[in-house]
């Protein structure tokens, strides 16, 4: 064998050295939507004296109350009031609300970040990519009670955030990114607009 | 069955310092192991402080929603790279001991028998190794920065080291046994 074959061989036999078992990672519940899970199978169950404890004990309640100034007034009082009085769907449309807001105050914040013309295109688009994962794990949790409300919203929601996946995603400019990021924003305004109490007169 | 006229094979122990190796490498694979028990909560907070000092290597942005998912992965691989030193260690000490043991028995020159027993122990007792270090590198350098480190200096010279001396090997027995 010559030598130019053996090194061939040689490369050919140590490339699996190239992989390397590093584990896998899937993304977990964090302190607030664990919460949220706990209050919405405990409703789902009836049980809303359990649903209420997990309220009053839990961070959703206490985040909340840390950002009360960018969500619809009354909105914690009024949530503790539909799960003592046992009203599953006042209870789905107040958490509905919050988590819209949450979703909301990320895309805000990520359109703010991503058009710092100071940093590199790749740390733009790097952003974008993990306010999107944030946006998109709250969101997600009340897709269901969004569409069920308001499909509109639901589809158009979806639709600028697969815009943005794109821009965070692709080799485009993430200037791109703006524009899905304002409109997440902008409807997810007029959805908690829409159904806070003072205009639904509740 | 093993025909009577066949001479039956006398299995020859490896060089001392080769046992003595793989037997350490063991060691420290149930010592690792214990460790990451014991100091678990330990070395979790001074894996999350050392990322927590360094925001940029890591991407953090100081808004919590976005961090705590960067800083979930970063210590979930962190603790993942312990976890398959300790494996990887356990695994490649036994793997020392037996294919040094086949290439001492088979391998009847000299010329080929040392380094291939060379090879395996150099190679099968630093690969674990680089999961420690990507583990330690975590908090420094990234996931990425940290696992392409480990990658160049420990996982592709000594993996390959491994797989080489094996696939050396596997010819000496598939020669040898094509020559009875």
């Amino acid at each position: 064998m010559s030598p130019s074959g053996a090194l061939l061989l040689v490369l050919a036999a140590v490339a699996p050295a190239f992989a390397h078992h590093v584990g896998a990672y899937v993304p977990t519940d964090n302190e607030i939507t664990t919460n949220f899970k706990q209050i919405k199978f405990s409703v789902q169950a009836g049980k809303f004296d359990v649903a209420l404890r997990f309220f009053e004990t839990g961070p959703l309640r206490a985040d909340m109350r840390a950002r009360a100034g960018s969500l619809p007034r009354g909105l914690e009082a009024g949530l503790s009031a539909a799960l003592a009085a046992g009203d599953a769907a006042e209870v789905e449309r107040r958490l509905m609300v919050f988590f819209a807001a949450l979703a909301r105050d990320l895309a805000l914040d990520a359109e703010r970040r991503t058009a710092d013309p100071q940093l590199s295109h790749d740390a733009r688009a790097a952003i974008g990519a993990r306010f999107l994962e944030a946006i998109w794990r709250y969101y997600n949790l009340v897709d269901f009670a969004v569409a069920q409300r308001d499909d509109k919203t639901s589809v158009a929601v979806r639709l600028a955030f697969d815009e943005a996946a794109g821009y965070a995603k692709g080799t485009a400019a993430p200037a791109g990114l703006r524009e899905p990021l304002a409109r997440i924003a902008q409807v997810l305004s007029v959805l908690i607009e829409s159904s806070t109490p003072a205009r639904r007169g509740s | 069955m093993i025909p009577a006229s066949r001479t039956p094979v006398q299995w020859r122990v490896p060089p001392v310092p080769v046992l003595l190796t793989a037997v350490v490498l063991i060691v420290c694979a149930e010592a690792g192991g214990a460790s990451m028990v014991r100091f678990k909560l330990e070395l979790t907070r001074w894996a999350r402080n050392a990322m927590l000092a360094r925001p940029a290597v890591h991407g953090l942005l100081g808004v919590r929603d976005v961090d705590e998912r960067v800083l979930d992965e970063a210590l979930v691989k962190f603790d993942a790279g312990l976890r398959l030193f300790h494996l990887h260690a356990e695994g490649m000490g036994l793997v020392i001991v037996a294919m040094t043991t086949v290439a001492a028995t088979l391998a009847s020159s000299p010329a080929s028998r040392r380094p291939i027993i060379a090879l395996l122990t150099v190679g099968g007792a630093g690969y674990p190794l680089g999961y420690l270090l990507w583990s330690g590198l975590i908090p420094y350098y990234g996931l990425e920065r940290g696992k392409t480190i480990a990658e160049w200096l420990v996982w592709i010279p000594f993996g390959g080291a491994t797989i080489v001396a094996l696939w050396w090997l596997a010819g000496l027995v598939a020669l040898r046994l094509w020559h009875h």
